[in-house]
């Protein structure tokens, strides 16, 4: 009995004991994030701050390598899977269509205070001076480039430069004025260049040279006629009509003093005298010369390189980016890619035609489907950029994978229909990249065009549902050439303009241009897209300079090849063959169930969408909508 | 005693052991107590007799006890039984299932008595509460129990799927049969919260344990409670949802049983969808290249297509018919089966049955100080597809031990562990049911030769990725779970009781997923073997790489649990007292790693360490978790009349910060039992009637936002891509997920702001409502159970981002302001009666719950009917504007309608040219345009709002018969396919739809990937779920006991049941119970089968 009582009383004792000690513990319910820091070691540590300042540059996503092309949304290209509603003018502040994560105005403002963020934090952190000021100009040349973004797809916004806090007491703000905007653009710019004058960056680093190109391009589209609303208010009533022009363009001052502000900040990068690939020909190169030295630029390799003055990089252990599956989504159907972005035939017409025939040697001419020699081979003697940028029917590319390669064991673009077996009894044979194909033809092209820019071209690499590890390259010297030749233009000095005009056109392999005034500006945009091509430029040119409505207005024009074969000829396996057949080329409008472009002068500046502008009530919209 | 007070000081883990190991001696040190040996002391006499059940069958095992004495046995087989008692004392007869019976004696010396089965008197049934078990007569709460061996009816392998229709106000939806993956989402009275919506499952005591209720072995069940209103107060801060107590059989005295049963059943897809053959799938697709012309030439080129293949329109510009008229030809007469097949690819992967078993061994039995149940269990659960990559196996034991160790003491251990072993291949089934949804009638699924034809995409071949030639993925997670506890009943003071609790509970989880290159065989339809006959097949390597990848997984997680009871339960006079209070601590923390290699020289060696150097990545994350709660109850009844009861719980969350950690959260109930008073004593139809009320306040401390759960959210924190583990990043702003950003060519790391903190971040707080009135009446032919409820829930987790410009930059974190209001009622009646040898029990429940936002945060600017305030929770609250609708308003028969048309549908989106065949929207705002403004709000979501079931339980001499139909309203789900040049019709798209030849003013044309304007939401696709189905069926048969018993079987019994054998819904293009809008999901699973249980 004694030694039961006492297990009792030792149990009791002990449970007692326990919920005393339970209730005693205070720290028992203090648990932490275990793999998640606290802000106050973030910010006490310079590699954390940097993590978080590098964190920032994924605004760039994939930029030009992003599955739909920002081209397509111009008249360069097609989107495959249905861009319809932007390019018939069917978008509304309800329905805004795609846009892009490059510039969407939630995930702009969202990096922005991550950059208004890292400069708050960075003023007083006590760590190693040089890493911080470096860590500042990276976040100021990436706070101006999301403005840019924003500024340039829809005008001005309202400008913000310090965190939002919980407790913030009104979240509503008017936007900014167009010319406001491109002042504190610059400015921040300017801080990025004096801040990272001199320092070590590594690659994919936002530098002092990029800052300033940055600069050169807003200061250009500063420029522009869109911008000038004197210019634009006479081209478009609908700009003419508006009430708020301020938030567009600038409805007052000196254009000549924009244009010379755009030209000297191109200058400035010129001098440096850092970048450029083969910029330096006096004559034009070969074919096969300009073919690989365009590729080379858009590939980023064999001194390509200096061409890029910021770029998003892709390795092959880096995370799952979809730009490194470039060459999976926009290569055809019959090598099992989707052919997500494609060349239209208004774009492949705007590729000069080189005439042999004409008086003095070669020249450059426009395109001409009237003219039977060119029409009846429109792929011949074309400007060599087009070889190294479209895939078209017939061209050589890559080897099939196994189970195409006995339909076509040569690897050869096939976008047309054929005979197949002996001329007046063949049968119908649909190529293998058609929408007809007996592989994923629900992805086959629409145009008859696919994009060869940008996808690896080693032709080992069968298989292209593989990543690649080419750069997308977001800032490019030629362009910063570009903006320098256009300010020259209309500066009116054209001698400098066509002098650096030709050492872009000798790298192409095309000779000299010896226009002037307005065919040579003309020619000037001609030229600006065709090297410039798929790289986030056509959007916004064609908006800058108002040939939109020309441009995006017309609607989109496919190109159906049929091969018949020619008579007493026999062909068991397809290929493609001007001894065997006979080629017709046909060009018509897509199917306007498809895609039936209209242009409507709101699409100059796309709409703000309507939940932001009920949550934010001093927003002005944009006009026509 | 040093060394145990030592321990206590250490940490909980260790602190739990000492216990486990405490009870462990005081089983053995106080075994051979005096106490034990008491019966003999008194002068007494034999008293037998015999106790029979109302069939007048004998029952064995009922034990027998002499009331305040340790005097005990248990009847014979054949019921008879032999005690030593005095006159004066109480005999007390009881057995689980029956209703106990006390007889007090005068002088007999012996004994008849009768045993009524619980299920057919309602009166004496026990039910389990939290923390304590109650007479059901004095329960006031709102309370549904149902009984283990009633949900071993179902053949379901997974427990979840026993439910629907059985308990009122518990909704379950079953939405994929995938085994492993096949578990019903469980609701109590629908959906009260905007974030998380599950139960609290408390097993044996435990809350929350890992793996829930889901595989546990339903043989080892007793029973199954849930508390659906303030009742569940007393587990405080994660009852707001319900709680659904389960408790695992324990042995009772008697001599040893052992029984054996042995399931084998045979599941199929409740519903395979119809989709369209070669010539059908033809048919609309030259339809697809029609409509791209415009409309006036679709007659011309709809002929050309038919006689031709081939139109040139005005302008020149041809169309060629994707299938030509010689094509169609071929599909349909089938001549060239190697280059005009016609494959039903549902068919051609899944086979007509695919088997499962279960085998179960279960002993039990014991004395009166000492009882065990020990059961062991196998199960074996094949997929639907031919030779299948997808299973589920399961091996599962426990033990339950109860001593009594002397008059004070009562101990109990719990052990169990359980083995899950789940493997697919490295394809899943919803890839693979998308293919199959997608796949081409006309292009086969196996060439006439027999080898596997070319894949539809990704090198997805349903016949081919189904198998293990893609590889493995095998999920295998290891549970042991243990649980003592121990009961001092304090001398000296009679109902005091000291209860302690411990539980440790170990989790394993262990993924491996090895993919390897595949092949499948492609025909390009002009090359041949040298024969020039045989077509040239070519065979082809498919997968994401083209040498084999790993990837290896582990989490490790210990629950720990520790726990203090005080209670007291006395009877004085008329006058009832309880009183209990207790203590709670708990711990659980969690590991989690995972490692990938790729470029394995060979698919023969699967170890990680034969993977290549390059590229490999790791990764790994972890949390702790701790509760800290008292908790108590209050009890008071007089004479069984008027019952009350005030139920606390005072809890601390590790997830707050500290100053809003603690919160109390106080329920009442009370009921008044009117049978008991004077002025209805005369009415002799009424055995009882009560009537209940309640109100409670409860939490709900697992705060979710968005689905995902928020933890730590008062903290300022920064995560990189690889440890989100909401795996939302960057909160849905912009809306990528970066892991990384390559600088020199390398991944350098990123961080980025998790949110802005919620310093003020709290639980959701429920104020539930209750009344109910419970009959029982003529003799319980007929009873019955209402009751109305009204759930109040705030502080809901919601942002305010709705308000907050996009330009702040930053959403808003979580702040504690949704509301929402649920209101419902839930009903249970039953019939028993008897006809000569025909038992017959009927019942018929129902619950009906139907909840709206009352508050949160809406986005200003929207027209009325546009408003989710008022509306029901939507269906997936990442898209609450997928509840606004386009009204169908039927479709624009003709040209002449087209041009008949004013409305302007520049506004809605998509190509917005109307033509004929095109849906008609109405103007519901009326300003002459079609935008997403005249959309409206949907009220009805993918969850029923009513559920209910008709139990019918018959019996007949040896024969059993029980039948559940069970029926769910009021939802409805979005049913758009992957169809076009993409993939095939549904057979309904088919038969439903405009065409030239026969125009429609209802369903609209061929549409091509969803590509027009009237493929955004609209009301013409929303498909009404409404069912009534079948949901069990069983037959059995009980061998007459005499014939077994020769050869030392106690009980035989066969039996046959099924799943879901018939559906009578609304639509039969899908199981109603689906939530998948597209259809690519592993059907809902019939099962038919088979089974014997035999008891030794």
């Amino acid at each position: 009995m004694i030694q039961m009582k006492n297990i009792i009383k030792n149990i009791f004792r002990i449970t007692a004991a326990g919920i005393l000690f339970t209730a005693c513990k205070k720290d028992f319910l203090n648990t932490l994030p275990l793999d998640k820091p606290p802000a106050s070691t973030v910010w006490t540590d310079p590699a954390l701050t940097e993590a978080f300042v590098t964190d920032i540059y994924n605004v760039y996503h994939d930029g030009i390598l992003n599955q739909e092309s920002m081209d397509c949304i111009s008249d360069n290209a097609l989107y495959n899977f249905g861009r319809a509603d932007i390019m018939e003018a069917n978008i509304s502040p309800g329905a805004t269509g795609w846009v892009n994560n490059t510039y969407e105005w939630g995930e702009m403002y969202f990096r922005i205070r991550a950059t208004n963020l890292a400069l708050e934090q960075l003023a007083s952190v006590t760590w190693d001076p040089t890493i911080a000021e470096r860590l500042k100009g990276e976040t100021y040349f990436l706070r101006a480039h999301c403005y840019n973004q924003l500024l340039r797809y829809y005008g001005g916004v309202p400008l913000i430069k310090s965190t939002y806090q919980l407790a913030s007491p009104d979240f509503s703000i008017a936007r900014n004025t167009y010319e406001e905007c491109v002042n504190s653009i610059v400015s921040d710019l300017d801080s990025a260049a004096l801040l990272l004058d001199g320092k070590t960056l590594g690659l994919g680093r936002a530098t002092k040279d990029a800052a300033m190109a940055l600069k050169a391009r807003v200061l250009l589209y500063a420029a522009s006629d869109l911008h000038d609303i004197p210019t634009a208010s006479a081209k478009s009533p609908l700009i003419a009509g508006y009430a708020h022009p301020e938030l567009l363009g600038y409805v007052s001052g000196d254009r000549v003093e924009r244009w010379t502000k755009a030209r000297d900040a191109a200058k400035a990068v010129i001098d440096l005298g850092t970048y450029g690939y083969k910029l330096d020909l006096t004559a034009p190169s070969t074919k096969d010369d300009a073919i690989a030295d365009y590729k080379n630029v858009y590939l980023s390799r064999n001194g390509g390189e200096k061409e890029t003055i910021l770029a998003k990089y892709y390795v092959n252990a880096s995370p799952d980016d979809w730009g490194s599956w470039y060459p999976r989504n926009n290569t055809t159907n019959g090598y099992h890619g989707w052919t997500s972005s494609e060349p239209t035939q208004n774009l492949v017409d705007n590729y000069e035609y080189m005439d042999s025939t004409s008086v003095g040697g070669p020249k450059a001419v426009k395109f001409d489907w009237t003219n039977a020699v060119q029409a009846a081979a429109p792929y011949e003697n074309r400007d060599p950029r087009f070889y190294a940028s479209i895939l078209y029917d017939g061209v050589p590319w890559k080897p099939r994978t196994t189970d195409a390669a006995g339909t076509d064991p040569y690897g050869e673009i096939q976008f047309g229909t054929y005979e197949v077996g002996t001329a007046g009894t063949a049968s119908t044979y649909f190529g293998l990249d058609t929408r007809n194909s007996s592989i994923e033809n629900w992805n086959g092209t629409r145009t008859g065009y696919s994009i060869r820019k940008f996808t690896n071209d080693d032709m080992s690499l069968v298989d292209m549902n593989q990543r690649q590890q080419v750069p997308s390259i977001q800032i490019r010297y030629t362009e910063v050439v570009f903006n320098y030749i256009e300010a020259l233009l209309e500066l009116g000095d054209e001698p400098t303009a066509k002098e650096w005009l030709n050492k872009i056109r000798f790298r192409a392999g095309m000779p000299a241009i010896d226009e002037t005034g307005p065919a040579l500006i003309a020619h000037y945009q001609n030229e600006r897209n065709i090297e410039m091509l798929f790289e986030e430029q056509r959007f916004y040119d064609t908006r800058r300079w108002m040939i939109a409505p020309q441009t995006q207005g017309q609607k989109v024009q496919v190109m159906i090849v049929t091969g018949k074969l020619k008579p007493g000829k026999t062909v068991t396996v397809y290929r493609y063959s001007k001894d065997n057949y006979d080629y017709t080329y046909k060009v018509q409008n897509i199917e306007a169930g498809v895609e039936n472009r209209s242009w409507d002068d709101k699409l100059y500046f796309p709409p703000i969408k309507l939940d932001e502008m009920n949550k934010n009530n001093k927003l002005v919209q944009n006009p026509g909508y | 005693m040093n060394t145990l007070n030592f321990q206590v000081r250490s940490k909980l883990p260790n602190h739990g052991l000492a216990i486990l190991l405490l009870l462990s001696v005081s089983i053995l040190a106080v075994n051979t107590n005096v106490y034990a040996k008491m019966p003999g002391y008194f002068q007494s006499k034999d008293i037998s007799g015999k106790v029979t059940d109302d069939k007048g069958e004998g029952l064995a095992n009922v034990s027998v006890s002499v009331k305040g004495t340790t005097r005990g046995t248990v009847t014979k087989p054949d019921g008879s039984f032999t005690i030593n008692a005095n006159p004066g004392e109480t005999i007390v007869f009881s057995m689980i299932g029956y209703t106990a019976h006390s007889v007090t004696l005068k002088n007999e010396s012996s004994l008849n008595v009768l045993l009524t089965a619980e299920s057919n008197s309602s009166m004496g049934e026990v039910v389990v509460v939290g923390y304590a078990t109650q007479k059901k007569v004095t329960v006031s709460g709102a309370v549904a129990q149902i009984k283990g061996s009633d949900l071993q009816k179902s053949p379901s392998v997974n427990l979840s799927n026993s439910l629907a229709g059985r308990l009122p106000g518990v909704v379950a939806t079953n939405s994929s049969g995938e085994p492993g993956y096949d578990g019903s989402t469980i609701h109590i009275r629908g959906v009260n919260s905007l974030g998380n919506n599950d139960a609290l499952i408390v097993i044996d005591g435990v809350p929350a344990r890992a793996g829930g209720l889901e595989r546990l072995n339903p043989a080892d069940v007793e029973s199954m409670s849930v508390l659906k209103d303030a009742s569940a107060a007393i587990y405080g801060a994660r009852a707001a949802n319900g709680v659904i107590l389960i408790t695992t059989r324990h042995g009772k005295s008697g001599k040893p049983q052992l029984s054996y049963s042995f399931n084998q059943g045979w599941g199929q897809p409740t519903i395979i969808p119809k989709v369209l053959n070669a010539t059908e799938y033809a048919t609309m697709a030259n339809e697809i290249e029609i409509y791209k012309l415009d409309p006036s030439e679709w007659a011309a080129a709809s002929a050309a297509f038919k006689s031709t293949g081939s139109y040139t329109g005005p302008t020149g510009a041809t169309s060629t018919a994707p299938f030509q008229p010689s094509d169609i030809q071929k599909y349909k007469d089938g001549s060239d089966p190697w280059g005009h097949p016609n494959t039903d690819w549902f068919k051609a992967t899944l086979k007509p049955w695919s088997p499962q078993s279960r085998h179960n061994l279960q002993l039990s039995g014991g004395s009166e100080t000492v009882k065990y149940l020990a059961s062991v269990g196998y199960e074996d659960q094949d997929a639907y597809y031919r030779n299948s990559a997808t299973g589920y196996k399961q091996y599962d034991f426990r033990i339950n031990l109860d001593a009594k160790v002397n008059k004070y003491i009562n101990a109990s251990v719990g052990v169990t562990g359980r083995q899950e072993n789940r493997f697919f291949p490295t394809k899943s089934a919803g890839s693979i049911f998308r293919m199959l949804m997608r796949g081409y009638p006309y292009k086969p699924a196996y060439w006439p030769n027999g080898l596997p034809g070319p894949d539809i995409e990704n090198g997805e071949q349903p016949v081919v990725i189904t198998t293990n030639q893609t590889g493995y993925d095998r999920d295998t997670r290891y549970y042991l779970q243990s649980n003592g506890k121990i009961e001092i009943n304090i001398p000296g003071v009679e109902g005091l009781k000291l209860i302690g609790n411990v539980a440790l509970d170990k989790y394993i989880q262990q993924g491996k997923t090895w993919t390897t290159p595949w092949y499948i065989y492609s025909w390009d339809y002009t090359s041949y073997e040298a024969d020039g006959v045989t077509p040239l097949l070519v065979k082809t390597q498919k997968g994401p790489t083209p040498q084999p990848t790993l990837n290896e997984y582990s989490q490790d997680q210990l629950n720990s649990m520790l726990e203090g009871i005080l209670s007291y339960d006395r009877k004085f006079g008329d006058h009832q007292a309880i009183f209990l209070a207790g203590v709670t601590k708990e711990k659980s923390n969690n590991n989690y790693f995972n490692a990938f290699r790729q470029y394995f020289p060979s698919a023969a060696i699967d170890q990680l360490n034969a993977g290549g150097p390059v590229n490999q990545q790791a990764g790994g994350s972890a949390w702790e978790r701790a509760r800290l709660n008292y908790f108590g109850r209050v009890g008071y009844n007089y004479k069984e009349k008027y019952i009350a009861e005030f139920l606390w719980r005072y809890d601390g969350s590790y997830n707050f910060p500290p100053a809003k950690r603690f919160g109390f959260f106080p329920g009442v109930t009370a009921a008044w039992r009117l049978s008991q008073e004077d002025f209805l004593k005369d009415v002799t139809f009424l055995n009882d009637l009560k009537l209940r009320g309640s109100w409670g306040k409860l939490g709900n401390d697992a705060v979710y936002f968005l689905y995902n759960l928020r933890e730590y959210d008062y903290l300022s924190t920064y995560v990189n891509g690889d440890v989100d583990s909401y795996g939302n990043h960057h909160d849905g702003v912009g809306g990528s997920s970066t892991y990384g950003y390559v600088i020199n060519n390398q991944v350098a790391p990123t961080y980025y702001e998790n949110g802005v903190p919620n310093p003020n971040i709290t639980w959701e707080i429920a104020n539930n409502y209750n009344v109910g009135l419970d009959g029982v009446l003529w003799n319980n032919r007929i009873t019955f159970e209402l009751d109305y409820f009204q759930n109040h829930r705030s502080s809901i987790l919601w942002k305010r981002n709705a308000s907050i410009p996009q330009t702040a930059g930053f959403t808003l974190p979580a702040e504690n302001i949704g509301k929402v209001a649920n209101k419902g009622w839930e009903f249970k009646v039953g019939y028993n009666e008897r006809f000569g040898d025909v038992r017959l029990n009927v019942s018929v429940n129902g619950g009906y719950a139907r909840n709206k936002i009352t508050y949160w945060d809406e986005v200003p600017g929207r027209p009325d009917y546009q408003k989710s305030t008022g509306a029901p929770i939507p269906t997936d609250i990442n898209y609450p504007d997928d509840m606004l609708l386009y009204q169908y308003d039927g479709v624009f028969r003709d040209q002449k309608d087209v041009d008949a048309n004013t409305l302007d549908y520049s506004g809605v989106g998509g190509a917005g040219k109307l033509f004929p065949g095109s849906m008609k929207f109405k103007d519901v705002n009326g300003d002459g345009k079609i935008t997403p403004d005249d959309r409206v709000r949907s009220k009805k979501t993918n969850i029923p709002t009513f559920q209910g079931g008709l139990n019918i339980g018959v019996q007949y001499k040896n024969f059993d018969l029980t039948i559940l139909f069970q029926n769910a309203m009021g939802a409805e789900i979005f049913l758009q396919t992957e169809s076009g040049t993409i993939g095939n019709y549904l057979q309904y798209t088919y038969d439903h739809r405009w065409t030239i030849d026969n125009p429609s003013s209802t369903d609209p044309r061929t549409v091509d990937r969803n590509n027009q304007y009237f493929s955004n939401r609209n009301t013409y696709y929303m498909m009404n779920t409404n069912y009534v189905r079948l949901k069990n069926f069983e037959i059995g048969y009980t061998l007459p006991s005499g014939i077994g018993k020769k050869v030392g079987i106690n009980n035989l019994r066969i039996y046959a049941n099924g799943l879901n054998l018939f559906t009578w819904a609304k639509q039969d293009i899908f199981d109603p119970e689906s939530i998948n809008s597209s259809l690519q999901y592993y059907p809902q699973a019939r099962v038919l089968n088979t089974g014997v249980t035999v008891t030794f």
